[in-house]
């Protein structure tokens, strides 16, 4: 089983939801669609308010290179454009759309038989955006500077809870092969690895089922994807320790994976370009678990995007009352949210609500300079120094002793701390006072 | 304001903690506090108490003298209560096995408050000293007391079948080692369970230290590595030490070497690694985690130099040196931090920048 240097085993509670196959989130009445639910610029308003928008109707356009279109989530009036908070925290526009019940949906052509153009072309229409977390506009990565020749889809699904991406390759298994091939059409490769961790053998056995699907087990050899079994560690789903798990390559100190002639892709991302190659869906549900023990019922649902979490969370049986904390996304790197008056974006693959059981609510005791975060860290950086050069202000030291600058924040460092240094958000610190500097 | 505890990610932390790691720690001392008090209570009573009271004052001790600097700190009492941490109760624990058990009393307690106030607390607390507190109290004591730091004690009087013995303050098995001591009669057996063996509390049997070792890498809390190295070091070189010796008595020093002297030598090797303090040394005292390296690379020079250094001081002089050792060693870590950086994942050599220096100078 093939696996990076470092990382831990963190427990995964995935049970919670593993087995639950995904739900219709019903339609609720009011939508708030950010207009930045990716990385890089916010999409520009295509509609006026007052306006009635059908489902799937263009709402926002991609204002440059790296941005993405905006579709309505559901058949409606636009009531206005207004500044809320967003899961990171800070303000950002959203429109507000209220539905009137209708069914109308307004689709884009189907494609069979696509170019590749074509793909990247409505991949880019559809308002994709790698959903793994990130956002990045997936229409800018097909079109990579670099030459390419491998394609990883990361279906590790490293963080605790989350299981869309598993339930996805369990029901839609088809759809999901189709969208791989897609993308490894659209950049032109034909060596595709999917990179799933060793926790999802039900996927697993799901997918190498299908034709042309190369296994780690059987003696079927001939297929033009192949499927890697990942060592059951976190960060496995990171990009640059799937990359080296996957085909041994390390993707230099902040280069992107094209710089070793990779590129990675989420399976929702996916799923999603299937979607809208070959449906003419443009991107405005996505798949989200909705976990913890401090809810009710936990699910896998497909929402529309905009939905507000309250009403998700009303959805799942609302909360138990010993709930401490909210997150959106997964509990290593998701946001901690102060309220459920936050709305779903097309980066969220999850929604928890951790008892005081789960969460770790322990203050911060003295560095002990054990080294386990040195040990675990998937980087190879050295965030005791991080955290102590950052706690004293000293952040040219955290950068050029710690290496703060090429931390992902993947958490594993902060996980593992017996002292429990807040060592993530030393990092954070630290880079936004190396950019402040600048 | 927000009901929920709203904080940067990762919201899942390990139920590890540094309190759960002292407690650990504690927990592995104790077979060997045990089996020092019973195998010297077997060769007579009176010291078997007096082992116990040793440890107790040391710990008592210990724990006390953190709680008053703390006091003085000007720091709540709840609040020393709720962050309490058990790591002045192991420094106390391992100054308690590092004493005899005749030591006096007064050695004790200086001991320990010197381990605790001085060289802990002055420097910061938990995680800040720069070298290892119980290491550092014991020194103290050996320097400053003398004979009421006690000395080892000899056994000959078999009890329950056991040799066990009278008392009496003599030459450690180490000493008696290096000295060609003839009334050395103690086997490698001996060496390992404690029966008959002179020397400090804690130090006295060493399959209970190493038990301890073990459960604590079983815990997660050491790496299995680091003793070994140390240990293993050490072993290898007293060999070496003794051969070259044996090589150099009768002067045709080449020839010599080609001969027949290693074999002999190499029975030095169990009695070195099992005598005096070096597996209480290099499981519980030399891998403190505040002064090791950070490196895995800087862990493997630094053991393997502290196990020369130790090899080299006992032979130097004539006994133990463990403590010094690690002293010495514990002083030179920084320089390890310093000096032995990893290279980061994909890290890249960086293309030579002179000549955009020079242009930069320039302009």
């Amino acid at each position: 089983m093939k696996t990076f240097k470092g990382g831990f085993h963190v427990p995964d509670n995935k049970a919670l939801t593993a087995d639950k196959a995904i739900e219709q989130m019903p339609s609720v009445t009011d939508y708030y669609v950010s207009l930045s639910q990716h990385i890089g610029k916010p999409a520009e308003l295509a509609v006026q308010v007052g306006d009635t928008v059908k489902e799937g109707q263009l709402l926002a356009k991609a204002s440059s290179f790296v941005s993405a279109n905006i579709h309505s989530p559901v058949c409606g009036e636009i009531i206005g454009v207004e500044k809320r908070r967003n899961a990171q925290g800070s303000m950002a526009d959203y429109v507000h759309i209220k539905a009137n019940g209708k069914q109308d949906v307004e689709l884009m052509p189907k494609l069979t038989d696509a170019t590749r153009e074509q793909i990247v072309e409505r991949v880019a229409l559809a308002g994709i955006v790698g959903m793994g977390g990130a956002g990045f506009p997936t229409a800018v990565k097909l079109q990579p500077k670099d030459p390419v020749d491998t394609l990883i889809i990361n279906a590790a699904e490293c963080e605790p809870y989350l299981n869309c991406d598993n339930r996805l390759m369990i029901e839609r298994t088809q759809e999901f092969i189709q969208g791989v091939r897609l993308i490894a059409k659209a950049i032109n490769v034909t060596n595709i690895y999917i990179g799933i961790e060793a926790n999802k053998m039900e996927a697993y056995d799901a997918l190498v089922k299908l034709d042309g699907i190369i296994g780690e087990k059987d003696e079927k050899h001939d297929g033009d994807i192949v499927v890697v079994l990942l060592k059951k560690k976190y960060p496995q789903g990171a990009e640059k320790t799937l990359i080296k798990a996957c085909v041994n390559r390390d993707v230099p100190v902040g280069g992107l994976p094209a710089a070793v002639g990779c590129i990675v892709n989420n399976v929702a991302t996916a799923y999603a370009t299937y979607d809208a190659v070959v449906n003419g869906v443009p991107l405005y549900k996505r798949l989200m678990t909705v976990s913890g023990k401090g809810v009710r019922n936990p699910k896998n649902i497909e929402l529309r995007i905009g939905t507000p979490l309250s009403a998700v969370v009303d959805f799942c049986g609302g909360l138990s009352d010993d709930t401490v904390k909210l997150v959106s996304g997964g509990p290593m790197m998701g946001f901690s949210l102060a309220g459920l008056d936050v709305c779903t974006t097309k980066t969220d693959s999850g929604f928890l609500a951790l008892t005081d059981k789960e969460a770790s609510t322990v203050l911060p005791t003295p560095c002990i300079n054990c080294g386990k975060c040195a040990s675990v860290c998937p980087m190879r950086l050295m965030p005791m120094y991080i955290d102590f050069y950052a706690t004293v202000g000293d952040y040219d030291k955290a950068v050029s002793i710690g290496g703060a600058m090429n931390c992902f924040e993947c958490g594993t460092c902060a996980y593992v701390c017996p002292a429990k240094r807040p060592i993530v958000q030393s990092v954070r610190l630290t880079k936004t006072k190396m950019k402040e500097k600048k | 304001m927000s009901n929920y505890v709203y904080s940067s990610s990762p919201h899942v932390k390990s139920p590890n903690t540094t309190r759960r790691i002292m407690i650990d720690v504690c927990i592995a001392l104790l077979p060997a506090c045990i089996a020092g008090c019973v195998l010297l209570g077997l060769a007579e009573a009176r010291l078997g108490w007096l082992s116990f009271m040793v440890l107790a004052l040391a710990c008592l001790s210990a724990v006390a003298a953190e709680f008053i600097f703390l006091l003085c700190c000007k720091k709540k009492f709840a609040e020393i209560i709720k962050q309490f941490d058990f790591s002045s109760l192991v420094t106390g624990l391992l100054v308690g096995m590092n004493m005899y058990a005749t030591s006096k009393w007064y050695a004790v307690i200086l001991a320990s408050v010197f381990a605790i106030i001085i060289v802990k607390m002055l420097f910061g607390g938990t995680g800040k000293n720069i070298v290892n507190p119980a290491i550092a109290g014991r020194i103290f004591a050996f320097i400053a007391f003398g004979a009421a730091f006690g000395g080892a004690m000899g056994f000959e009087k078999k009890v329950f079948g056991i040799k066990a013995g009278f008392v009496q303050t003599g030459a450690t098995p180490l000493q008696a080692f290096f000295n060609a001591d003839k009334t050395n009669t103690l086997s490698n057996l001996d060496l390992l369970i404690g029966t008959g063996v002179p020397g400090c509390i804690g130090e006295i049997c060493k399959i209970a230290l190493i038990a301890g070792g073990i459960y604590l890498v079983v815990r997660g809390v050491l790496n299995f590595r680091w003793p070994l190295v140390y240990i293993l070091t050490t072993g290898v070189v007293a060999v070496l030490i003794v051969w070259i010796e044996s090589c150099m008595k009768d002067g045709k020093f080449i020839a010599a070497l080609m001969g027949t002297k290693f074999v002999p030598a190499l029975k030095s090797f169990l009695p070195s690694i099992l005598s005096g303090g070096l597996i209480l040394g290099a499981i519980f005292m030399a891998t403190d985690y505040v002064t090791t390296p950070n490196t895995k690379l800087g862990n493997y020079i630094y053991f393997v130099l502290l196990g020369i250094l130790t090899a080299v001081l006992r032979r130097a002089v004539k006994g133990e040196a463990v403590s010094f050792a690690i002293l010495l060693m514990n002083l030179l870590v920084p320089l390890f931090d310093l000096y032995i950086r990893r290279k980061p994942f994909g890290y890249v050599k960086p293309a030579k920048t002179k000549k955009v220096k020079e242009a930069k100078n320039n302009g």
